[in-house]
């Protein structure tokens, strides 16, 4: 199971209470992008260790919100975290690619393929 | 038969109004100033020597006065024979009075007449009276306390008088450079400035355009004098000049033919002046103009002893009163202006000329403005006309070297003669000549296909190729060069006057500017252009021969970025074109030059246009992702357009861009950021402007994330990681570039349709 976040253009399913699904918004700008690094942060810090990016319905996502998602990608390295971008639409797809940010995340289709790109390559929980 | 207009009667205009041409616009503009709806409007008219311009004010007078229902012309010269202040002040006031009471009763004969203030006051209309009555008394009781500022200002006060009585006048002031050789107390030229500002009524304040501005002002600057218009009035165009040589010839019954007809107008530099003496001396003499020798025995005869001999000789007893001093300034003069570029140094000036320093600033200042000499910090530059040049060599000879009279006759004669082919040669390149100056002064950051700058190019493909396939051709280019923006221009000469040796002044031209938007040391570049003729393509060492003399110009006035820009009418040869590659400069031939120009007169219409119906605008409060609705906006143009789903995503990550660069770098005040969108046949260009500061380019560039070896932005956080704006939009747009405004950042965005 994943963990869903609510808030109006961000919400998460709880799933494992490992795995959180943020979805961003219709348009990645400055206070957007601070909204999924906020949220990325808090999950990050209440042990998820696994994050999608949804961005079905994303329209537009400006310079600056690329260079929060940069951020997010950063924190989600330090802490070991693993992050996948899901249902990134033609366009944004190469606006990362232009950017660099498509050699630092993985992409997948869909939310559903990333959840489970996430599950495969998830570690084997250390015994409880 | 058609019903006979009847001639207009002169009333102080000394040419029948027919015959005065080519002062259309002026005479216009002056007769607007006395319509009630124009207001209070004075203006200062600044007129080049032998102008006409007392003609052009007495012409005006004449056509208002016969005008009823507007104000009452008043026309006054001040004249040399005053004397005193108070002498001109008290023939103003009495001129005014009188030129009043002639409009008043519509009696132009009045207007000669010079009666005296007591008399006017039985010529006065019954509602004037009270007021002039007034006005009289109170002048004649500040002459009796012998008041001379109170008389001044109650002479030059005449008008705001009537027009508190509500009767408005237009009073031109005429010669009011000679204001300052006035005697008395009160320095009259800012008295009548004061005047003109507060009076309440239109003035207009003519003179010698070298010394108004300074006698207006005088020791102090007067509040307002700024804010009054300046009109300024040259020569005759040619053409004007050529219709009043005609004009003038047939009412006085003087024959002419074509090629004297344009001698005329070059040897007399237009000059309405002088052209009207020498025509009238023609009627007066019974000779024809049908011959350069009939016009150069005229000429020559007038310079001996005519109009324009009195004309000038009054002038150079103006500025030397003294024989003695007089033959000294002719001895200088002429020998300045034997000397290379007419100058001299100061001190040969003053030793020549004996006089103490005040004296000598005197005579340079009418010299000065007279127009025949200018005063630098260490030489004098000698500046006369063609016509003055002559009349300073038949006096010098004359009067200094005592020659015979036959003798100096005869040598001007034959001198003039000989140089007539040569007047007119001038004349006929100048008029052929390209005007590169005038072509630089209109380049403003455009961008040109470059096969218009580089000979080669263009010979290889569009020689021989008709001019619809090479307009459509160059609009296909894809290279282009951007201009600078040209903010001077002016004959090469000036800059370096050896050049003057070697081409026309109007065939080389240097032009100061900038190659990028910014105003800042770095984008400083100078081009250097010249016209080369070479009847075929000019050949290699035609060439070279021109590219070191602009690089010495550029060298010998310490231009450290300098373009060169040659000319040749038919081109230039392989070799040719290939050093200008070499020597990285620029050539064209004079069809590539059509090309260009009609190119910057499509791009300044463009610019001038004003909403046109396929441009659309809007203006966005910055903040509160304003951004969408402007990227919305396009969105729907760029459907209708057609553009493919994808280019149209990326035209609207350009624009979001843009906005935010506008919001983010401006730190405007007024929080606004003005879009507009063009469709331009198959391109959308996109104008995003904001004021406040104006981001170098640099800054936007210089932000571009680097990249660390992992692939990694290099910066410290999200602030290192900032500034991709302009990157993305050059790679989402086909053309972007920075416009060049005043205040803050104007960003232009090209996209095409099928690229």
């Amino acid at each position: 199971m994943s963990e869903q976040l609510s808030g109006p253009t961000l919400a998460g399913v709880p799933c494992d209470g490992e795995i959180a699904v943020v979805r961003a918004g219709d348009y990645v700008n400055k206070l957007s992008g601070q909204r999924i690094e906020r949220e990325c942060l808090l999950r990050m810090e209440g042990g998820c260790r696994a994050l999608v990016i949804d961005f079905k319905g994303t329209e537009l996502v400006n310079s600056i919100g690329v260079s929060i998602l940069l951020g997010v990608i950063d924190m989600a390295e330090q802490v070991g975290a693993r992050l996948v971008f899901s249902n990134v639409s033609r366009h944004t797809v190469k606006l990362f690619e232009l950017l660099g940010l498509t050699r630092l995340v993985a992409l997948a289709e869909s939310e559903e393929a990333a959840l489970a790109t996430l599950k495969e390559f998830s570690p084997t929980p250390s015994g409880h | 038969m058609p019903a006979k207009t009847p001639k207009a009667r002169r009333i102080l205009a000394r040419t029948a109004p027919e015959l005065f041409v080519g002062r259309g616009e002026i005479s216009r503009e002056l007769a607007a100033l006395a319509s009630p709806k124009t207001g209070q409007q004075s203006v200062v008219l600044l007129a080049a020597p032998q102008a006409g311009l007392s003609e052009l004010l007495r012409q005006n007078f004449d056509e208002l006065f016969r005008q009823r229902g507007g104000a009452t012309p008043i026309y006054f010269a001040f004249t040399r024979s005053d004397h005193a202040t108070t002498a001109a002040a008290r023939r103003f006031l009495q001129g005014f009075l009188t030129q009043l009471v002639a409009h008043r009763r519509e009696d132009a004969t009045l207007v000669a007449a010079s009666p005296t203030l007591r008399a006017l006051l039985d010529l006065v209309a019954p509602s004037d009276y009270e007021w002039v009555e007034r006005l009289i008394q109170t002048f004649e009781r500040a002459v009796g306390e012998g008041d001379e500022r109170a008389i001044v200002r109650i002479c030059f006060g005449a008008p705001q008088q009537a027009a508190a009585r509500g009767v408005r006048t237009l009073v031109m002031l005429d010669d009011v450079h000679l204001v300052e050789r006035l005697r008395g107390e009160v320095e009259l030229g800012p008295e009548v400035a004061h005047a003109a500002v507060q009076s309440g009524t239109p003035f207009v304040l003519a003179g010698l355009r070298r010394r108004m501005l300074d006698i207006l002002n005088g020791t102090a600057s007067l509040v307002g004098l700024d804010s009054l218009r300046k009109i300024h009035l040259d020569k005759l165009k040619d053409a004007d000049a050529r219709a009043l040589v005609e004009d003038l010839a047939q009412r006085h019954g003087v024959a002419v033919n074509d090629e004297t007809r344009d001698l005329v107008v070059q040897q007399l530099e237009s000059s309405p002046y002088l052209i009207t003496a020498l025509v009238e001396a023609a009627k007066t003499n019974n000779v024809e103009l049908k011959s350069f020798r009939d016009f150069q025995s005229l000429y020559v005869d007038e310079l001996m002893g005519g109009r324009v001999h009195r004309r000038f000789g009054s002038v150079l007893e103006e500025i030397a009163p003294s024989v003695t001093n007089r033959r000294s300034l002719l001895r200088v003069l002429h020998e300045s202006a034997s000397n290379v570029g007419g100058k001299s140094p100061v001190e040969v000036w003053m030793k020549r000329l004996g006089i103490d320093a005040v004296e000598f600033e005197r005579v340079m200042r009418l010299l000065h403005m007279h127009e025949l000499a200018s005063f630098h910090a260490t030489f004098v530059e000698t500046t006369p006309g063609h016509v003055w040049r002559d009349f300073l060599r038949i006096s010098y000879r004359l009067q200094v070297a005592a020659e015979p009279r036959a003798l100096v006759v005869a040598d001007t004669l034959v001198e003039t003669l000989k140089r007539a082919p040569r007047t007119m040669a001038r004349h006929y390149r100048r008029e052929a000549a390209l005007n590169l100056g005038d072509l630089m002064q209109r380049f403003d950051f455009d961008r040109v296909p470059a096969s218009l700058l580089r000979y080669d190019r263009f010979a290889r493909v569009y020689r021989g190729v008709a001019r619809d396939e090479v307009l459509a051709g160059l609009e296909t280019e894809t290279d282009l060069i951007r201009l600078p923006q040209i903010v001077h221009a002016a004959s090469c000469a000036s800059f370096h006057p050896p050049m003057s040796q070697f081409c026309d002044e109007e065939r080389c031209a240097v032009a100061h500017g900038f190659d990028t938007t910014s105003y800042a040391d770095a984008n400083e570049v100078v081009w250097i252009a010249a016209e080369v003729e070479s009847k075929l393509e000019a050949g290699r060492a035609l060439t070279e021969l021109w590219l070191d003399r602009l690089e010495q110009v550029a060298h010998g006035c310490g231009f450290e970025r300098a373009r060169f820009w040659l000319v040749s009418r038919e081109g230039f040869s392989a070799d040719a074109a290939e050093l200008l590659n070499e020597r990285e400069a620029f050539g064209s031939c004079l069809e590539q030059l059509e090309l260009l120009s009609a190119r910057l007169a499509r791009e300044e219409g463009e610019g001038a246009r004003i909403a046109p119906a396929d441009e659309f605008a809007i203006e966005l409060p910055m903040g509160e992702d304003t951004e969408l609705i402007a990227a919305h906006t396009v969105e729907q143009i760029a459907r209708r357009m057609e553009f493919q789903p994808e280019a149209i995503n990326q035209i609207k990550t350009a624009l979001v861009e843009a906005c935010i660069n506008a919001a983010e770098h401006s730190l405007s005040t007024e929080r606004k950021i003005y879009n507009r969108f063009r469709v331009e046949g198959d391109k959308l260009v996109i104008t995003v402007s904001s004021r406040g500061l104006s981001v170098p380019m640099t800054v936007y560039e210089n932000g571009a994330a680097s990249t660390d070896r992992n692939g990694r932005d290099a910066g410290e956080g999200a602030k290192g990681r900032r500034g991709w704006g302009l990157k993305l939009i050059r790679t989402l747009m086909d053309v972007v570039e920075f416009d060049r405004v005043d205040d803050g950042t104007r960003l232009r965005m090209t996209k095409y349709l099928h690229r």
